[in-house]
């Protein structure tokens, strides 16, 4: 029983801390993407850009993932 | 045997093929008897190392005969990258180099090369083994990845010490609009930052690094490892006494369609995990060195 209901918080716990990063990642891309349409020399800079800024949304996920892992 | 109790047996399986263990004894159970067992994720590391270490003696041994002919000919055009493998190794040199450049800056950037290299090449080529069957790749593991993280921490707090001074380097983790606040603006604000950005910078960076890596990896193996799964149980191949029908055969060829798609996916991930560890190691080592100037 009581494993069950860790089981089940520990899919609650990630799958809420998935939802921020997930949605800014979206929002990362997409506008890098159309950076890059706009001004596709500086694609290189941009992308270098996009994927320091995925790295810190990202974080917040990884939190959720390493809590996962505490919840034992 | 059911099929359900037959999967989570396979799942099972390959959790326990993940975790540490000693490599003679891929069947050990409970905590390892001592601390310096050759496990079997430190000797996919050794294998790891030995192989770009090979890779950069050979690259340079063949760089340097170039370099003598071009020498005693004086013909520029015999310092091109002589075949596939050097123009591999050349290409990923040249891309971390310009990593670099952009990244820590055209003066210190060039200084930092060796250890940002060494570290993009021994991760892409460690993801690569894992994608062997029967490989692993020693940042599937969380010990392996602290280990990388702990480098990089030491070496951005090492450099932003040394560039700034103890107490210059504490004061630049303030930003300096705060710095000139009145007394009590200073206090409060300036102490409510720095305890965040202590944290960020000192505690979540390596957190995030090593976590990073680790969960893209290890979610990875396992992915894999459950499609094949899927594979062998809905196509009976070593459990004969599973039922066979049209409709397993028909999830079969999906699992298999879908394996050869992660794999691609995973090869993907190799990489990309590989350039973030980098790149980020570049972006903190950049934050140390001018820390001073915001």
């Amino acid at each position: 029983m009581e494993a069950g209901l860790i089981a089940i918080g520990k899919g609650i716990a990630y799958g809420f801390a998935a939802i921020g990063p997930g949605l800014g990642i979206g929002i990362i891309g997409g506008k890098a993407v159309e950076a890059m349409a706009r001004q596709p020399e500086m694609a290189g800079r941009l992308q270098t850009t996009m994927f320091i800024a995925i790295a810190f949304t990202e974080a917040l996920a990884l939190l959720g993932f390493v809590l996962t892992f505490l919840m034992g | 045997m059911e099929f359900q109790e037959l999967l989570s047996e396979k799942i099972a399986e390959l959790l326990h093929e993940l975790s540490v263990l000693p490599f003679d004894n891929m069947h050990h159970e409970g905590a390892l008897a001592g601390p310096a067992v050759l496990t079997n994720y430190t000797s996919w590391l050794i294998i790891a190392f030995v192989a770009v270490a090979v890779m950069f003696l050979v690259a340079s041994n063949v760089a340097k005969k170039r370099l003598a002919a071009t020498e005693a000919s004086g013909n520029p055009s015999e310092l091109a990258p002589a075949g596939r493998f050097m123009g591999m190794v050349e290409f990923g040199v040249e891309f971390i180099r310009e990593m670099a450049s952009d990244v820590i800056g055209e003066k210190d950037g060039p200084k930092y090369v060796p250890l940002l290299a060494t570290m993009f090449f021994l991760i892409l080529i460690s993801n690569m083994f894992g994608l062997i069957p029967g490989g692993k790749s020693f940042a599937g593991s969380m010990g392996g990845t602290v280990a990388l993280a702990l480098i990089t921490w030491i070496v951005f707090v090492v450099i932003g010490f040394k560039k700034n001074g103890f107490v210059g380097y504490f004061k630049s983790l303030i930003p300096s609009g705060v710095r000139e606040m009145p007394l009590a603006g200073r206090l409060i604000l300036g102490g409510f930052l720095f305890l965040l950005e202590f944290i960020s910078t000192f505690l979540i960076r390596p957190l995030t690094l090593s976590v990073r890596l680790f969960a893209n990896m290890y979610a990875g193996h396992i992915v894999l490892g459950i499609f094949s799964a899927f594979v062998m149980l809905f196509w009976p191949l070593v459990q004969p006494a599973l039922q066979f029908s049209i409709g397993g055969v028909a999830v079969g060829a999906v699992s298999i369609l879908f394996l050869v798609i992660m794999y691609a996916f995973e090869l993907f991930v190799a990489f990309i995990q590989a350039y973030v560890f980098t790149i980020l190691t570049a972006v903190y080592i950049q934050s140390s060195e001018h820390a001073g100037d915001h």
